[in-house]
């Protein structure tokens, strides 16, 4: 599959092929063959998220992910983690706000087990789940949620500036670690009704990348899921749809225990899957990857009035993507100087668009991303199943680095000009408190506190 | 009644004939230089890994600039005698590339990743990076700024202050190991470009650098390549140093590193032990493996999956510094985090695990698991370029040979239970460990002392 004229013409997807089946019961399977390296990793996206929970059980998609790897009908506690990792393969599960996935890296002769593991929980989740189990992984992924989050400096960024770009009861609002009191409240029937809606092999999506024979494969797949029952009733998603811009800066100012000040943001931006998206990813890219692009030069190099810059861009499907600008400041330097920078930055791309060498630099930079991601049986099993999930087709996984270098610097221009204004963006301003002037409780969101 | 499953069940799958798989073997030149260059073929391997190691370590930097070496690291990238600073971030990242520096015990370590087909400019920069970096004052003053500023945000993160703590505990004050590898406030304020250029000529020349190349290198001719880039670099030949002794007090004790209102007290317990040259190191990877290298380890399965006290906690051998004659030592390590309220009950759970597993030891079916998990990884684990050159670069850091790892890979096949088991306990010791604590002490402390796992002291964050 050429890629035109770059430099890794034949680098990014050539040779990469992948074929699609469909189970009777609607189980969407993808192969890909490759047998440089013997292994096999087998990657299940169910189309479940943090998108799709109800007020007052955030979280919940999240800690049944944990659930899942506490026993099935055939697979004891913590077997399906024992017998991978014996099998000398590695294993895990994440969630994000558009799909839990689960996978595991086999060697190749030990792939017809990870199989059998996976359709046994798909298929038998529920006979083993207990109380035990709930009890058990509910304080584990309080701890997840302390660790990650609540007991780092700017922990709860991510949060903050979700529930600040996307509005109130918008599927997007709330992160997928959700929050502490939902956490507390969710019940074992909650999970096994999660478990009946959005487990079925019609809501999934089987991939299997590296080096394996592509008949035993579906062999296998057909013995051990063919016989899972599929089942409807998977509610649609609350609709994620929001004007293009947001129309009026946002902003917090959060006074907390921080090293130094900050200046976040989230922005408004188009969806993935779509041309103008891929042309925000080289804008940001522009902007705020690596270390020559604009903000980089203009703070850490040239005001010197930043530690770290930087912009990236969290794509997603269901809603508009988040741009997300994060600047920690250096010194005294106060937050109005880094944004006034920031503004004359993005202004500058919008009035000017970007020159012939950054579309290059930010498009090799982006072309050597997909190079990695593809470059592992795992990452491509995993790009294979979120094109099939989110957009309906696998095969746009092998050329979407196409796709990335055909933007021009028209589009990023517009997106620039579009997007990146104040006016669509959600702001988050750090400023330190010393440890005497904090609270005495010292817990919860001090946003409102005086110095 | 309903959860029922009504899927058709089959016996667990028996698994397929093993397909033969080993670590590569590297092949090993030097240039007209001096530099020695290890290679390495691997197919499909798109983004070609170059790792180069400089014999400029820690404990080279005078007395006073702690720091010199990492902010010498850094200021590689920040031009040439033919780029500026600018210029030069921009050529690197038009190839598609990335470019890493690590100044650590051993030495400084800067890893390029490229496109292959980018492959020869990246090399080109990287080589004029090394052969004629320009130091500007301008620069390393901004690096040095940089630097400083970064400080704060580590002090502020748990687990770096833990490491912080744990070092300074367990090496002796005169020891560079003892302190932070990049450097304190104090010293690091007092680098500047003078000082990078000083440390630069003493110890960094091709003579006694390696590099490393991994990756798909079908139609490059890397001996030209080479040649024409690293080779241009010029440099007196120099002998290798020696390499201090590590010493260290692992005298059971606490520390803890009061951060008040902390919701989780973050857990570094360590001391030190043999390297990758002592005959011990498969039996204690295996060991420590079985004790706290994943969630079914012994650690977790009573803290994570029984108590729910963590989202995980781990056990590790880590080298801090080899010499060739062995004499060098690995950080042995349990770290995780465990939540405010049931600091005391993790600790006194973590204590018996160590005590039941000295007392019973291992299980074969422990050992089995390990072993199959260690080995069987290997594959998956060297699938990209990076990974094999990290490792082979590691070797060559550590003095080992070329095949070494896959040697081990041999040798945790051939270790047994009773081995296994006496490395980890060994490793491992109730009574001689370091525990440094970094979390609420007004809350912690009380229920930490009743334990009796050594003397409680408690310092502050600052």
């Amino acid at each position: 599959m050429p890629m035109g004229h770059t430099a890794t013409a034949e680098a990014g997807s050539g040779g990469l092929t992948a074929t699609e089946h469909r189970l009777a019961n609607g189980l969407r399977v993808v192969l890909s063959e490759d047998h440089l390296t013997p292994v096999a990793a087998v990657c299940l996206w169910y189309d479940v998220g943090s998108r799709h929970e109800v007020q007052g059980r955030t979280g919940l998609a999240h800690l049944f992910e944990h659930l899942m790897f506490q026993g099935s009908a055939q697979v004891k506690g913590n077997g399906h983690f024992e017998l991978v990792q014996g099998a000398g393969g590695s294993l895990n599960g994440t969630t994000s706000f558009e799909r839990t996935n689960y996978f595991e890296t086999m060697p190749a002769h030990q792939l017809e087990l990870a199989l059998w593991l996976e359709a046994d929980r798909m298929g038998s989740l529920l006979t083993a789940l207990d109380d035990e189990s709930m009890e058990n992984q509910r304080d584990v992924v309080k701890n997840e949620r302390r660790q990650r989050y609540d007991n780092v400096p700017y922990g709860t960024a991510f949060e903050k500036i979700f529930a600040l770009a996307y509005p109130e009861g918008h599927p997007y609002h709330h992160t997928p670690i959700g929050s502490m009191a939902d956490l507390d409240a969710a019940t074992l029937e909650d999970a096994r009704a999660f478990f009946r809606t959005y487990y079925a092999p019609n809501n999934a999506v089987l991939s299997v990348v590296g080096d394996i024979d592509p008949e035993q494969t579906l062999a296998w797949i057909e013995k051990y899921f063919g016989s899972i029952a599929s089942h409807d009733g998977k509610p649609a998603p609350r609709d994620g749809a929001l004007p293009e811009v947001i129309g009026g800066e946002i902003r917090e100012v959060v006074r907390e225990e921080v090293p130094a000040r900050a200046l976040m943001a989230g922005y408004r931006l188009p969806e993935d899957g779509t041309r103008a998206c891929d042309a925000a990813d080289v804008a940001l890219t522009i902007l705020g990857y690596g270390e020559s692009s604009r903000l980089y030069n203009r703070l850490v190099r040239r005001d010197r009035t930043a530690v770290t810059a930087g912009f990236g861009l969290l794509r997603l499907a269901g809603a508009p993507s988040l741009g997300w600008l994060d600047v920690k400041t250096s010194g005294d330097v106060e937050v109005p100087v880094i944004e006034a920078a920031v503004d004359e930055e993005l202004a500058r791309l919008a009035a000017e668009g970007p020159t012939a060498e950054e579309m290059e630099r930010a498009q090799a930079q982006l072309e050597r991303e997909w190079l990695d991601r593809l470059g592992t049986v795992s990452g491509r099993a995993d790009e294979l199943c979120r094109y099939a999930v989110l957009f309906g087709d696998p095969q746009l996984a092998l050329t979407a680095v196409e796709r990335v270098l055909e933007v021009t610097a028209e589009e990023v221009q517009e997106v620039a000009k579009n997007r990146l204004r104040p006016d669509n963006r959600a702001v988050l301003v750090y400023e330190p408190i010393t440890p005497e002037g904090a609270d005495a409780d010292g817990d919860e969101d001090e946003e409102e506190e005086a110095k | 009644m309903t959860d029922l499953a009504t899927m058709e069940f089959h016996p667990r799958p028996q698994a397929g004939e093993p397909k033969p798989w080993a670590f590569p073997a590297p092949e090993r030149g030097a240039l007209d230089n001096g530099l020695t260059v290890l290679r390495c073929h691997r197919p499909g391997q798109q983004v070609v890994a170059v790792e180069v190691l400089l014999d400029a370590p820690l404990d080279a930097e005078p007395a006073g600039l702690d720091g010199v070496a990492t902010i010498m690291a850094r200021a590689f990238a920040e031009g040439t005698d033919k780029h500026s600073a600018e210029d030069f971030a921009a050529e690197l990242e038009r190839c598609g590339a990335t470019l890493d520096m690590h100044a650590d015990h051993p030495g400084v370590r800067v890893s390029l990743e490229v496109p292959a087909s980018r492959l020869p400019k990246a090399l080109g920069l990287l080589a004029d990076a090394l052969r004629a970096p320009a130091f500007a004052e301008d620069e390393v003053s901004r690096l040095v700024r940089n630097r400083l500023d970064e400080i704060p945000h580590e002090l502020a993160n748990p687990a770096r202050r833990a490491a912080k703590e744990l070092y300074k505990e367990l090496f002796p004050a005169n020891s560079r190991m003892a302190r932070p590898r990049q450097g304190t406030e104090e010293t690091v304020e007092k680098i500047d470009a003078a000082a990078v250029r000083a440390f630069y000529d003493r110890h960094v020349r091709p003579a006694t650098s390696t590099a490393v190349v991994v990756g798909d290198l079908t139609g490059v001719d890397l001996d030209a390549l080479l040649a024409e880039t690293l080779g241009a670099w010029k440099g007196s030949p120099a002998a290798p140093r020696p390499v201090p002794a590590v010493s260290s007090d692992d005298t059971g004790r606490v520390v803890i590193v009061d951060r008040p209102g902390s919701v989780q007290t973050q857990l570094l317990i360590g001391r030190t032990g043999p390297d990758r040259h002592d005959r011990v190191w498969p039996a204690q990877v295996l060991g420590t493996y079985c004790l706290g290298g994943t969630l079914t380890s012994r650690l977790d399965k009573v803290l994570r999956e029984e108590k729910g006290y963590t989202y995980g906690v781990r056990a590790f051998g880590q080298v801090l510094r080899s010499a060739p004659d062995g004499s060098g030592a690995a950080l042995l390590a349990v770290s995780g985090s465990v939540d405010t309220p049931n600091t005391g009950p993790a600790l006194q759970d973590l204590w018996q695990v160590l005590r039941t597993l000295a007392e019973g030891g291992l299980t074969d079916a422990e050992r089995d698991t390990a072993v199959q998990n260690l080995v069987g990884v290997a594959p998956l684990k060297y699938e990209t370029a990076a990974a094999v050159a990290g490792t082979l670069a590691d070797q060559v850091e550590q003095h080992l040979p070329d095949d070494f790892q896959a040697t081990l890979y041999q040798q945790l096949v051939a270790t047994g239970t009773v081995e296994a088991t006496a490395a980890v306990v060994n490793a491992f010791p109730v009574d001689r460990l370091v525990t440094v604590l970094v979390g609420d002490a007004a809350q912690i402390a009380g229920p930490v002392r009743e334990l009796g796992i050594g003397e409680v002291t408690v310092v502050s964050a600052e």
